[in-house]
């Protein structure tokens, strides 16, 4: 078992999937490094001051001027008012939400990475771990081995898990890494607050607490690496399904971008919480921004996403031990 | 890249450890969000107006509504952007602005507003304070003007007083050397009013309002009704409510040569 993994992990580094992976993450990073940087430096020009509350305060009121329009939406008033009130929150408790540095910058990027760029970055690796094999007609070669079928398809996935590791963490070191250069390397130890409920548009600040930094950016990181294992899963059982790579990936990439449109109007529609794409950003409950369905939970959405995952497996296994190859 | 096995296995067994370290912080993460947490349980508590920490430069604060925001203008500006921007060719140097305008505030929500620790912060930073307020309490989206009702107005201008006089009070509490600059209100419905009822309210309106003004030493009240009276239209923007360009640039005219930029050591 233990050679087998090896195999399949010099297989994965052989292809240098892992190296254009890192390239990505480093463009983006510096991208958005660049236009925080720029953001930064209009604000300081716009008021004069580099303070950060008067810069919070601004945003207060400009979210106040913007839910004084008629024009809005149900839904996007609620999470704005929700916004609002987090917002007067840190700033009446002296609290800066961004505090500058790189550990801010990666906790940022995580979360809003979370839904849909993590996963297209496991998808490069996930989606054709199986099915290059097909294409290639290696399959053959791999199956008339002495070894049973489950403990090959085993050994893929549990590479797969590997190189997710590896992608989370070097997505979050690159991060820290590179706009470091730009915002300096502390911030580790900043507050961070977490515990709001969100009742509709009401925010609930009696569970409300403290965590330093590095802590929050720990949680987030697990949160991402599920996150990051159940969506690989998912496109594990579609190259195992399909047998074209760019089929199984454009099947798994409609499904997460429809799930980028659809947490923005399904708020309506309550059963679209079983979707796993829906159920995809776990940072959003513990920075406490409100869930796209109501009545969504940390909890819900992990078991959501791990019913997804058991699912995609027993498919995978039993799909693959029994189909004939030829 | 050559791959010698023992890399590989470095590797794998790395990333292993990587993979089981994120599973805790998993765990953790889901313990901690259902109160069975690590994590300090410290109270938060409402911390007290800070010692103004900005550097000592001329600060102008802009509190109120609409007019404060600059609405209707098209270059987003409004007067406030006019003013500082007459301020920075003058002086040849950027004041600090804090501009505070909500569309649609009345003067109860003002209240509120300048008792906010943030808010009060910067006001204790001012040099200049300018506030644009009771329009929306007056004319309440141009209900008044439908529904004339007497009675009803002599109401909101008494509790809209009151609100003043709040106003002016909690302001000189944290800064009582700061110049507040009160706007007048002027007649948006000059035009459509035959019987020159709105004009003698608004009239009425502003004199009330001048006197509350007068009983603060720093405050000064500055008439906007002349400035439209003549020519109304030609300076509103099309919702017939709000000042446009021009309309902000007379406002803007009259209130920055008020302003006298004096380095005073605070």
């Amino acid at each position: 078992m233990n050679n087998l993994v090896q195999n399949e992990m010099m297989k994965l580094l052989a292809k240098k999937r892992l190296i254009i992976i890192g390239l990505i993450v480093g463009i983006l990073v510096l991208m958005f490094t660049y236009a925080q940087y720029k953001q930064v430096e209009e604000q300081r020009e716009k008021l004069g001051t580099d303070d950060w509350r008067a810069a919070l305060q601004q945003q207060i009121i400009d979210t106040q001027n913007r839910l004084g329009s008629n024009r809005m939406l149900d839904e996007w008033r609620e999470q704005l008012q929700v916004s609002l009130k987090q917002q007067q929150y840190y700033l009446d408790h002296d609290i800066n939400p961004s505090e500058p540095g790189a550990a801010t910058f990666t906790r940022m990027f995580l979360e809003n990475a979370i839904d849909l760029f993590i996963p297209l970055l496991i998808m490069i690796v996930a989606s054709d771990m199986v099915s290059s094999e097909n294409s290639q007609g290696t399959i053959k070669l791999l199956l008339t081995r002495p070894v049973e079928r489950w403990k090959i398809l085993l050994s893929k996935y549990v590479t797969l898990l590997l190189s997710v590791s590896i992608i989370v963490a070097v997505t979050a070191l690159l991060s820290y890494l590179l706009s470091g250069i730009v915002f300096g390397y502390q911030g580790w130890g900043a507050p961070v607050i977490t515990g709001f409920e969100l009742k509709g548009a009401d925010v609930d600040v009696s569970q409300v607490r403290l965590v330093e930094q590095w802590k929050f950016l720990l949680m987030d990181l697990g949160l991402v690496w599920l996150v990051a294992v159940v969506v690989g899963t998912l496109s594990f059982m579609l190259s195992v399904l399909v047998r074209s790579t760019p089929a199984g990936m454009g099947i798994m990439l409609a499904a997460l971008i429809s799930g980028a449109i659809l947490n923005n109007m399904v708020s309506s529609w309550e059963s679209a919480k079983y979707f796993f794409m829906v159920n995809l950003k776990l940072t959003a409950y513990i920075s406490g921004t409100a869930p796209p369905i109501e009545g969504m939970t940390l909890l819900s959405s992990v078991i959501t996403l791990l019913v997804w995952w058991a699912l995609a497996l027993i498919v995978s296994f039993t799909v693959f031990t029994r189909r004939d190859v030829y | 890249m050559f791959l010698s096995k023992p890399k590989v296995l470095a590797i794998t067994i790395a990333s292993a450890f990587i993979g089981l370290f994120f599973l805790f912080c998993l765990g953790w993460a889901i313990m901690d969000h259902y109160g069975k947490g690590t994590s300090d349980k410290e109270v938060i508590e409402e911390t007290a107006i800070k010692k103004n920490d900005f550097p000592d430069d001329f600060t102008v604060v802009a509190i109120g509504d609409s007019l404060t925001r600059g609405t209707g203008d098209e270059t987003g500006k409004g007067y406030v952007g006019l003013v500082i921007e007459d301020l920075k060719s003058e002086y040849n140097r950027k004041p600090i602005i804090h501009n505070l305008g909500i569309n649609g505030q009345v003067s109860k929500e003002l209240v509120q507003q300048v008792r906010q620790p943030e808010v009060k912060r910067q006001i204790q930073a001012a040099d200049v304070i300018l506030v644009t307020i009771g329009g929306n309490d007056l004319f309440q989206k141009g209900r008044t003007l439908l529904e004339y009702d007497r009675e009803a107005i002599t109401v909101s201008q008494k509790s809209f007083l009151g609100n003043l006089h709040e106003i002016f009070k909690d302001i000189n509490k944290v800064n009582d050397t700061a110049t507040i600059l009160l706007l007048g209100l002027y007649n948006p419905f000059i035009d459509l009013d035959e019987d020159f009822d709105t004009n003698r309210i608004v009239r009425d309106w502003n004199n009330e309002t001048a006197e509350v003004v007068a009983l603060y030493e720093n405050a000064i009240f500055v008439p906007t009704f002349d400035l439209f009276q003549l020519s109304v239209n030609e300076y509103l923007y099309s919702d017939k409510f709000h000042p446009n360009k021009k309309g902000y640039r007379l406002i803007a005219d009259r209130v920055a040569p008020l302003i006298k930029w004096e380095d005073v050591e605070r």
